[in-house]
């Protein structure tokens, strides 16, 4: 699909993106960060994968996310008996017409909750994750193309260890972005406990845009410049990953690619006239931490823990 | 203290680029060198490469001190000196080959590459040709890419070391035109490196011998060239004055050393309209300029005129100069001549010549003047059998008379001796004039070409009333000689041999097409010695352009050529804005006196130092630097930054 980047689409798409986290904030209180960052994982077509306990408003984020930006919704509840056939659609035998009808499953939205994916079976989640990888998926051998924009939210319960399927890395890898929401602090709780029904106050909230202005947001998110300097930052935090001690595994060219685009993205809705040092640090722990693994001798320490050393390890050029 | 092993090949990948760079430097030398020269360098060449390739050692120190010696010993015995530049080039050509035999280092390879430089203007000492100047940039051209790739990275293409190469060359390319137009000239530099002289100048001598040359050695050597700025004069008025002889000892004409002759202009009645022309005349390594039939001024400093009204300079003519002349086809010569000026031309040798000095007695004695006379002896050479030739027989120990009598063959040497001494006989003041006669229009370039095949003599009679009047005994036995201003050597169908009569009108024309390049090349370039410097500085308005003045001037050029070039290069090399910005925050930085955590972010430390330095310029900056150093704000954003940087002060504590 190509959008011509004209001086009023970009403009209006802009002034859409600014609107969009303003109403955002109003409604996830207190997590300024977190809906940056969603909004840039959505910007720079990554995926997004949502690890925290219930209750913090996973599922309010993402729904508010479709509703604002005026996407279409769908919500996947990831159980152990989940087949990827729920997930993707089936073709089914109408009588009527004497012939197969493909009955689209909940993939086939511009925004995918996929809630507790680590429930589902191995299968299941592949199911998803090729949807996001290929953005199209393949039923009886007809291969059908996922809206664009095309933005997977999935959430994962980190206390849940009985009877789940935690993601393999190679698989985390598909997530441009993982990151936890936290308590909030009080007094945004406070506002929450006495305000209204967040998702009541959604219904009242007007979209402010639609999936074409995400398409031209994403696409001059991408375009955003991005001097040398920077490029030497990325690749300095790149490179101390391999070789940190710490680290057994550090990130991959892929991962480099992602920080990038993540920041990138971070720098547009940030509205900085560039990629600046900031934007890289503020999206480093969500896109590189759950890329890394932690060696042996650094077991005790998180990936994120990790991924912040790093951070204050690298000087900024 | 190790033995020599076997070369570690690292010079393999420069190493034919350095002997290209020695065989372009060397090759304008190889037709002057002796054949051994060549044939040791190309040697020596084939010897190395075999070392390089075979890792093996270079030949030990005690052998290459022999070859050395015995290469110095050799160009010795061949030139009998070491001076001088056919010697110098040659012991510089076998020293190169030799040093090929001991580099091992790249230091060795800078050592012959700046003997190729060496070897690049020693050609120039030789000749200069149109030429000469693009060999010579291309020759620095390689020498430099040699220069090059001695450091350059594996595998990089030669185009792009040739590009680099030539980009050195042009940055230095303005400071050589300024030095070459600047430089001071002086006429006899204190540095003067003898010319190649082993190469024979052919063209006029001093002395004339009619009776021994058997064979005219004539070239088409172009002796000068000359722009008439009106009409050209018709072929039988182009006669081209260089020097007079008068003194005759029987066998041999010559002439005296040239002595001022301020009063000339009372002796000399210039008669009709004046010629103007300017001469480009290739050095002749004499004192003689040649001037059209007669001089009245000229433009060239240290240059006079001699009692026989031929132009001379103070030095031997050296290099090619150019000079304007004025010059009255019309004249009349000392018209009045005492009995002492007269005996100057009429001494003849006693007992020598007797049958031609019996003639002249007799045919005066019949003669109702001395000007009938000299018709009479003319009509004799028109319509008696004698001959033009360049292949004359030789004529003896009387040669006048052989001649006359007996050979009546000969060229305008025979006829002017001859003729000059059948006037003293008869008592007529009589003098041979030689110099020039006619001379090729070049339809191209609109001049006209004298080659050293115009070489002429005539002679000049002195007649009672009139003076001296020229009188072309040649003309009467050979009048296209002289009406249609063809060469003797072409006259006689010998022409072709050096391509005077060339067949194809193409190649005519390209050749004078050839000839009007290098004609305006020397009159622009070549010529440009003190006198067209002083006439180039007098036009950029150099009242008084001593040397001091050309070196200041030169001085501050090259001041000015060397800041641009610079300027060039830091703009051309300067870091981006993105880098610069680095430096005026860095200085910012130290100001506020607050210490940068690591990996802090300037919106990080903006935010920390906020209460301890003034708020707004801290943030300016910050904004500023971000702007021109992550985001798009390139120099509008430095300018900014670096205008918000000086401005900063850090407040004093309270």
């Amino acid at each position: 699909m190509q959008h011509t980047l004209g001086a009023q689409p970009i403009d209006s798409a802009r002034a859409a993106l600014d609107a969009a986290r303003v109403t955002l904030n109003g409604l996830i209180l207190g997590k300024d960060a977190q809906v940056s960052l969603a909004l840039s994982c959505l910007l720079a077509r990554g995926h997004l994968l949502i690890e925290d306990l219930p209750g913090l408003g996973k599922t309010t984020l993402a729904q508010s996310l479709a509703h604002v930006l005026g996407l279409s919704f769908n919500r996947v509840q990831f159980t152990s008996d989940l087949l990827p056939a729920d997930i993707v659609g089936v073709s089914v035998f109408r009588q009527s017409s004497g012939e197969f009808e493909f009955q689209p499953g909940p993939v086939f939205a511009e925004l995918v909750l996929a809630d507790e994916v680590n429930r589902a079976t191995p299968k299941a989640q592949s199911a998803l994750l090729e949807a996001m990888e290929e953005q199209q998926v393949s039923v009886d051998g007809t291969t059908r193309a996922l809206p664009d924009p095309f933005f997977v939210v999935a959430t994962q319960n980190p206390a849940d260890q009985i009877g789940t399927f935690p993601l393999p890395e190679s698989q985390l890898d598909r997530f441009l972005m993982r990151i936890e929401i936290g308590y909030p602090d009080e007094q945004s709780e406070r506002e929450l406990i006495t305000g209204e029904d967040r998702r009541a106050m959604l219904a009242g909230i007007e979209p402010v845009a639609n999936p074409d202005t995400v398409t031209v947001l994403q696409n001059a998110a991408l375009g955003l410049r991005m001097n040398e300097p920077l490029v030497d930052y990325i690749q300095a935090l790149v490179r101390y990953t391999r070789e940190s001690p710490d680290v057994e595994i550090g990130l991959s060219p892929r991962g480099a690619q992602a920080l990038a685009a993540a920041a990138r993205a971070h720098a547009f809705v940030e509205r900085h006239s560039g990629v600046f040092p900031d934007d890289v640090q503020a999206v480093f722990e969500a896109v590189a931490a759950h890329r890394l693994k932690p060696a042996a001798s650094a077991a005790l320490q998180s990936p994120e823990e990790i991924a912040r050393q790093v951070l204050a390890a690298v000087a900024i050029p | 203290m190790t033995r020599a092993r076997g070369t570690d090949g690292s010079l393999l990948s420069s190493l034919p680029w350095t002997l290209t760079a020695l065989a372009v430097a060397a090759l304008p030398h190889v037709p002057y060198l002796p054949i051994w020269i060549t044939a040791a360098s190309i040697g020596c060449a084939l010897w190395r490469i075999v070392i390089e390739k075979r890792r093996m050692p270079v030949p030990p120190a005690w052998f290459r001190g022999g070859l050395a010696l015995g290469g110095f010993a050799t160009v010795f015995t061949t030139y009998g000196t070491i001076s001088g530049v056919g010697p110098g080039t040659a012991l510089l050509a076998i020293m190169a080959s030799l040093k090929l035999l001991e580099a091992r280092k790249r230091r060795d390879q800078f050592v012959l590459l700046f003997i190729a430089i060496f070897l690049n203007m020693s050609a120039l000492l030789r000749e200069q040709y149109v030429w000469s100047l693009p060999y010579l940039l291309l020759s620095l051209v390689v020498t430099m890419a040699a220069w090059l790739r001695m450091s350059a990275p594996a595998g990089q293409p030669a185009r792009q070391t040739m590009r680099v190469a030539a980009r050195f060359v042009g940055y230095a390319l303005p400071l050589a035109v300024a030095m070459w137009v600047f430089f001071p000239r002086i006429a006899t530099p204190f540095w003067s490196v003898p010319i190649d002289t082993s190469s024979g100048v052919t063209g006029l001598s001093d002395t004339m011998s009619p009776g021994d040359i058997t064979s005219l050695s004539q070239s088409d050597r172009v002796a000068f060239r000359v722009r008439f700025d009106a009409e050209l004069p018709a072929p039988r008025d182009r006669y081209w004055r260089a020097l007079v002889l008068h003194r005759f000892n029987g066998r041999t004409w010559s002439g005296s050393s040239p002595v001022p002759d301020n009063q000339f202009r009372e002796r000399t009645e210039f008669l009709g309209d004046p010629l103007d022309y300017e001469i480009t005349l290739e050095p002749t390594r004499t004192q003689r300029l040649m001037s059209l039939d007669v001089p009245e001024s000229w433009d060239l400093e240290r240059t006079h005129v001699s009692r026989t009204n031929t132009l001379w300079h103070e030095l031997p003519v050296d290099q090619r100069s150019v000079y304007r002349v004025r010059s009255y086809a019309q004249y009349r010569l000392d018209t009045e001549l005492s009995d002492f000026g007269k005996s100057w031309y009429l001494g003849l040798p006693d007992g020598r010549n007797p049958k031609a000095r019996a003639l002249a007695r007799s045919m005066r004695s019949d003669a109702q003047s001395d000007r009938d006379y000299a018709r009479q002896v003319l009509e004799m050479f028109r319509l008696e059998p004698y001959h033009y030739t360049l292949q004359p027989p030789a004529l003896g120990a009387n040669p006048v008379d052989a001649f006359l009598f007996n050979t009546r063959r000969g060229f305008c040497e025979h006829y002017a001796s001859a003729f000059a001494v059948l006037m003293r006989a008869a008592g007529i003041p009589a003098r041979v004039v030689l110099g020039y006669q006619g001379g090729e229009i070049n339809p191209l370039g609109d001049y006209l070409i004298v080659r050293q095949a115009d070489a002429h003599a005539w002679t000049e009679v002195w007649l009672d009333g009139s003076g001296w009047e020229r009188i072309d005994p040649t003309a009467a036995v050979a009048p296209e000689r002289i009406e249609s201003g063809m060469s003797g050597a072409a006259l006689d169908g010998a022409g072709a041999v050096w391509g005077l009569n060339t067949p194809s009108r193409l190649a005519y024309r390209l050749g004078m097409a050839w000839d009007a390049l290098n004609a305006s090349w020397n009159e622009l370039v070549l010529a440009y010695g003190p006198e067209n410097q002083k006439r180039f500085m007098k036009w950029l308005g150099f009242e008084n352009p001593d040397w001091q003045r050309l070196l200041f001037t030169l001085i501050g050029t090259v001041a000015v050529l060397v800041t641009i070039v610079h300027v060039l290069l830091i703009l051309r090399f300067r870091p981006p804005p993105h880098d610069r910005a680095r430096r005026y925050y860095e200085r910012f930085v130290r100001r506020t006196g607050i210490e940068p955590r690591a990996a802090e972010t300037p919106l990080e430390f903006e935010r920390r130092i906020g209460e301890t330095v003034d708020p707004g310029a801290a943030s300016r900056i910050t904004r500023a630097y971000l702007d021109a150093r992550y985001g798009d704000g390139g120099e509008t954003a430095l300018a900014e930054l670096r205008l918000a940087v000086r401005k900063f002060r850090r407040h004093a504590p309270a």
